[in-house]
């Protein structure tokens, strides 16, 4: 995993671009599709964060699994679910402690955050680069404030 | 790598891969009731036949199961030829014959051109085709509540002894995946029930919404180290707390560097 996804609250606006830019990049069937990602202000005011599957190092959708329909993908370190093993327990829905692991209940399917394969839409529609998707230098991670 | 040939085009494969995955990968839309992907193959509903044959055979072909039969080199495969949809004709009469009531396998029938049965309709139908997919998948998910009893006409999916199932969870795999919806549920007032057992439903501490029965989260909570507090809050409430929490470390932030 050579790519980062980051959240960064402090400069979020709350124009939920990204929400929309989701909907559109996951549309079924030519209509919009459920977003996975949430900008939500969390009780505040003026501080928006976009809550997002942040595929978690040791997840909790993964450990709940029983049937193994997700994995993570080696090249984008996202944890993807595989749909046609998925048999709709619902169990990762319960289980993910940020509860980013969502129900499409048109479609009657668990849908979460894949990084669109690599290539995040959100970020690219993201006015002031409050997502990001960028490359971790080695040994150079750092965490911004 | 093993190269084949499904429809006329020459497709690649993975060394001990099933045909209907092959064929479903190459968008080819066969039949297939039994069959889920997180579960072993069974050719059950036997929907998913294909004709295959090979250059050495001098013409002669086969017919099988495509669920069933991993994939060959220079296997020469025919999903829709004239003599497999006469035989899948065939299976759906059949499956017609004996749930002329159940409306998937109506609209299965009607796709094949087939709108009443050839056979002597069953007297007493029911819609469960007897596929297996539900036994199939709790086994897989390691509770193992139901299973087939009996043989023969007095062939049913049940629990043991026909009571309540001491390992059911109530997590409803088997309903969600049933092909002809007869496996039947009902979520109300906060009790669930689903063969003959009745399961409490987990309210969320925060908004009181209900989504998962105590038993399933308990099993996961026991089983795959998943602490039970997850449970407890619906993802509705736990978005909220993430953006609480991260909102939070985020007004720290500015208030130490303005």
């Amino acid at each position: 995993m050579t790519y980062r996804f980051t959240v960064n609250p402090d400069v979020c606006i709350g124009c939920r671009t990204c929400e929309l830019a989701c909907a559109f990049a996951h549309a079924v069937a030519g209509k919009p599709g459920v977003s996975r990602i949430y900008p939500l202000d969390g009780g505040f005011k003026e501080l928006w964060v976009p809550v997002v599957c942040l595929q978690c190092e040791e997840a909790a959708c993964v450990k709940s699994c029983l049937v193994d329909a997700l994995k993570r993908n080696p090249e984008t370190g996202a944890i993807e679910l595989n749909q046609e093993k998925c048999v709709r327990c619902m169990a990762c829905i319960a289980a993910c402690p940020f509860g980013c692991s969502l129900l499409d209940r048109q479609h009657n399917q668990v849908v979460k955050c894949d990084l669109c394969g690599g290539d995040p839409v959100c970020a690219h529609f993201c006015p002031t680069k409050a997502l990001q998707y960028k490359p971790i230098e080695a040994g150079k991670v750092k965490v911004s404030a | 790598m093993v190269r084949l040939t499904i429809n006329g085009k020459l497709v690649q494969a993975a060394e001990g891969e099933m045909l209907l995955s092959v064929i479903r990968r190459e968008k080819i839309d066969i039949p297939a009731l039994c069959h889920h992907e997180a579960v072993e193959p069974y050719g059950a509903c036997r929907l998913c036949m294909v004709e295959i044959t090979r250059p050495e055979w001098d013409g002669w072909a086969n017919f099988v199961t495509s669920c069933l039969y991993p994939v060959e080199e220079n296997l020469i495969v025919s999903t829709h030829s004239p003599k497999v949809i006469e035989l899948r004709k065939t299976i759906v009469d059949l499956f017609l014959a004996c749930h002329p009531n159940t409306p998937e396998i109506i609209q299965l029938a009607a796709d094949y051109g087939v709108t009443h049965t050839s056979y002597e309709e069953v007297p007493e139908p029911d819609d469960c085709i007897l596929c297996g997919l539900c036994t199939r998948i709790c086994e897989t998910m390691g509770f193992k509540a139901i299973s087939a009893v009996g043989r023969g006409h007095g062939k049913e999916i049940a629990p043991p002894l026909g009571e309540a199932p001491p390992d059911c969870v109530g997590c409803l795999a088997c309903a969600q995946n049933c092909p002809t919806h007869f496996i039947k549920f009902s979520d109300r007032n906060g009790v669930r029930r689903i063969w003959e057992k009745d399961f409490e439903l987990m309210a969320c501490s925060r908004c009181g919404r209900k989504t998962i029965t105590r038993e399933f989260a308990e099993s996961l909570s026991a089983g795959r180290d998943i602490p039970m507090e997850y449970f407890e809050i619906c993802d509705d409430c736990h978005r909220m707390e993430t953006s609480r929490t991260m909102g939070r470390i985020a007004n720290w932030s500015r208030e130490v560097q303005p």
